[in-house]
């Protein structure tokens, strides 16, 4: 089977694996407790109807009126400072749900809303995730090379110890400042604190809701707001760190797949076989010289004039240099965790190279299949820029 | 400045223009309304204490075991069915919160569970969703082919109006269904189909709440369980072929620099001087291929996003200041519309 269809189908079991044990555990956690809970206020209820002399449909009615008041207990939920806290939990997807808009006209404008503005907070927070962890591993690199340590490369381990570090802290931070303005235990406020960062925001813990606090504190209203915005951007720049790529592993696979379909049906179509050469110790123009002498053949076919096509080629020619000299490095070094300082792809090669049965991967030769793939495009008539660009793409994958 | 760190502060921008501009529409909207049915509950609840002679600590004990007794009006929710359900909205961060572990011990398992299970879930949706697109790009490759159209190739307009379509669709079937079983408007179960999906969940509107739903209609479980799984990987599908290639820009074009500094290092001759140029040139247009061209004047980018946030500045605090206004001068335009629709809250809650 497709090597993507494998891994979507292991995903989809493991998925439905975790929720049936997660079910199976909640379930003993919290049933015994609400049984007890349950029976326990349904007596207390009884007991205050007959203390007060009220008849069931009375009783309910009063209910009724008291689970109406309870969002406007808090307070006044849609002034300015509430209404921007109802649109933070809206596109940042937390959602707690302590105020939900009861017209409408404001039902229509917050899925407008939440439609423009989910994936804006989402490419933003992955943006400012991404710039988080370059400055990160600048800082680290800077003390590694203060401490004298002998290697100063940043490796991802390196950075996922921040990172998780960070993230604890955060936490931390947060469950100290609410339960100390909440009144909530130590606990509470680190669960609300993971709840909200999660996006998750179930409501039952709900910050800014005590005593006015969003008319009159507004000191630990901004307090409030700015931890949630950088708490999610730090978590965010966890998530880039460690899930993204993960999330873009089927398109990047499929791309490899057409690319390998292209190159196959130009070497059908044109039937010249560019070899590469093997030899690590000369220099890797040879390798790529063949292939520069079919993409001249081919250079009159491509859309685009000659010019760009020479310069795509010479550009593909200095990078399978710097990259061919790059993987003889990461060889030579043989620690699979370290990555180069500059963080260039050819560690991805290193791991598209363990994955690949291709021939050409096992000579080391690993320049030469993105070359290929370069050429047989340009001759097929893509546009070049999409050659570039993919290839770029096609870097990014592990 | 950088095109990472020009991208990275105009989105920061973005992103609060939004947010200022959102809670000033939501202040406009919400505002009188909310105080207007504020006012006619305390009424309400006055004339029941008044009626049968509560003081106020009977109201405020009464009140306390009523809302503590909140979460159970709906049923047993946590046996497997509605932990189930609870474990969904843990793992997919819709989190309605109707249901929410009392115990410490639950507490502290949902949020181990949760550690684990968000990227398992995340990592999950964006791969059957690349999964569902390339098959719809197939299907619809062989349809043009079929239909004997000229260009057999499926285009990204294609894509993104078959996804569009799948999630108003999806969206759709949702809110009829919905509507049927809970007895929700269309609107109402839309809007619910529409907060599910995307995994906000306010928890206002949560299915499979009537009395003993979650023990009884086990095929309306399954049903909504299914739902909620297919719906998401469906909106997953059309964020993977929209939002995702965003999502990894920064990444992009670290790694580009990062390689072209490596190039200029190792090849300090001509050849590298040379096509350094060609390089710049094309990264220019590749950025105008995809979609944000930072590339032109960076800088002037970022005036523009200072200004824009400038003018929604100005939008907000008018708003208000037009409410505020409107509340002064005692022209409540709305206020005709508030007794009505206060009375039909009022029959809706059983008054």
């Amino acid at each position: 089977m497709k090597r993507q269809n494998l891994r979507t189908l292991v995903l989809i079991l493991c998925t439905l694996t975790y929720l049936i044990v997660g079910a199976a555990i909640f379930d003993a956690l919290e049933s015994k407790k609400e049984t007890s809970q349950s029976k326990d206020l349904r007596a207390r209820k009884e007991d205050l109807r007959h203390r007060f002399n009220l008849s069931t449909s009375d009783f309910e009615k009063l209910e009724n009126v008291v689970l109406l008041l309870k969002p406007h207990k808090a307070g006044l939920q849609w002034n300015f400072a509430g209404s921007f806290y109802f649109a933070i939990t809206v596109i940042t997807t937390i959602g707690y749900g302590h105020a939900a808009p009861s017209t409408d006209g404001g039902k229509v404008f917050c899925m407008l809303y939440a439609l423009l503005g989910i994936p804006l907070t989402l490419v933003m927070f992955q943006s400012l995730g991404e710039r988080i962890n370059t400055f990160v591993r600048y800082l680290l690199h800077h003390l590694k090379k203060c401490l004298g340590m002998r290697r100063t490369e940043v490796s991802m381990v390196n950075m996922v110890i921040v990172g998780l570090v960070s993230c604890m802290t955060t936490l931390c931070a947060g469950a100290l400042a609410f339960s100390h303005f909440e009144g909530w235990t130590f606990f509470q406020a680190y669960y609300y604190c993971f709840i909200t960062l999660t996006t998750i925001g179930f409501g039952d813990y709900v910050a800014l809701q005590k005593g006015e606090a969003l008319q009159e504190k507004q000191g630990y209203v901004v307090f409030c707001f700015i931890y949630i915005l950088m708490g999610l951007g730090v978590i965010g720049a966890f998530l880039n760190l460690v899930v993204l790529r993960f999330m873009t592993m089927n398109s990047e696979d499929e791309k490899r797949d057409a690319e390998q379909r292209a190159l196959l049906a130009h070497k059908g179509q044109t039937g010249s076989s560019i070899t590469c050469t093997v030899d690590p110790a000369s220099p890797s123009s040879t390798g790529c010289s063949g292939g520069n002498a079919a993409c001249g053949n081919s250079g009159g076919a491509a859309s685009r004039g000659l010019r760009n096509v020479y310069a795509e080629v010479l550009h593909f020619q200095s990078m399978c240099s710097c990259l061919w000299y790059k993987s003889r490095e990461k060889l030579q070094y043989s620690i699979p965790m370290i990555i180069p300082h500059d963080l260039s792809t050819s560690d991805t090669y290193m791991e598209q190279g363990e994955s690949f049965s291709n021939p050409l991967y096992s000579n080391g030769c690993v320049c030469s299949l993105q070359h290929y793939s370069g050429i047989s495009s340009v001759s097929t008539g893509l546009h070049s820029i999409n050659t570039y660009r993919r290839l770029n793409k096609r870097r990014s994958s592990i | 400045m950088k095109k990472q760190n020009v991208r990275t502060l105009s989105l920061i921008l973005c992103m609060f223009s939004y947010l200022l501009v959102g809670a000033a529409v939501f202040d406009a909207l919400e505002s009188e309304t909310e105080s207007a049915r504020r006012r006619i509950l305390e009424q309400k609840r006055n004339e029941m204490r008044k009626k049968y002679r509560f003081s106020e600590d009977d109201y405020r004990e009464i009140e306390r075991v009523v809302l503590q007794a909140e979460p159970h009006r709906a049923g047993r929710q946590w046996k497997f069915a509605g932990s189930f359900y609870f474990a969904i909205t843990v793992i997919t961060t819709i989190g309605y919160g109707h249901a929410a572990p009392g115990t410490d011990a639950g507490k502290v398992f949902c949020m181990f569970y949760a550690v684990l299970g968000i990227p398992l879930t995340l990592v999950m949706f964006q791969s059957l969703g690349e999964r569902m697109n390339t098959f719809v790009h197939f299907l619809l490759h062989k349809v043009k082919q079929c239909l004997g159209c000229r260009r057999t190739e499926v285009s990204m307009e294609n894509m993104v109006l078959v996804g569009l379509l799948s999630c108003v669709g999806t969206l759709c079937v949702g809110a009829a269904a919905f509507s049927h079983f809970e007895g929700w408007s269309f609107f109402h179960a839309y809007y619910y189909c529409f907060i599910t999906l995307t995994t906000i969940g306010f928890g206002d509107f949560v299915a499979l709440q009537k009395k003993e739903d979650l023990q009884e209609k086990t095929p309306y479980v399954a049903f909504s369980f299914m739902y909620i799984l297919v719906g998401l990987t469906v909106i997953g599908a059309f964020l993977n072929l929209v939002v995702l290639r965003f999502l990894t820009m920064n990444t992009e074009d670290e790694r580009r620099d990062a390689q072209e500094r490596a190039s200029l290092k190792r090849d300090r001759g001509n050849q590298c001087r040379e096509h350094y140029c060609e390089e710049t040139c094309f990264a220019q247009t590749n950025q105008h291929q995809s979609g944000i061209s930072f590339c032109a004047c960076p800088n002037k980018l970022f005036f523009f996003h200072v200004m824009l946030l400038v003018f929604c500045l100005h939008v907000s605090l008018s708003a208000l200041h037009a409410k505020r206004e409107c509340i002064s001068t005692g022209t409540r335009a709305n206020w005709r519309l508030c007794p009505k629709v206060l009375s039909l809250y009022f029959q809706q809650e059983g008054f």
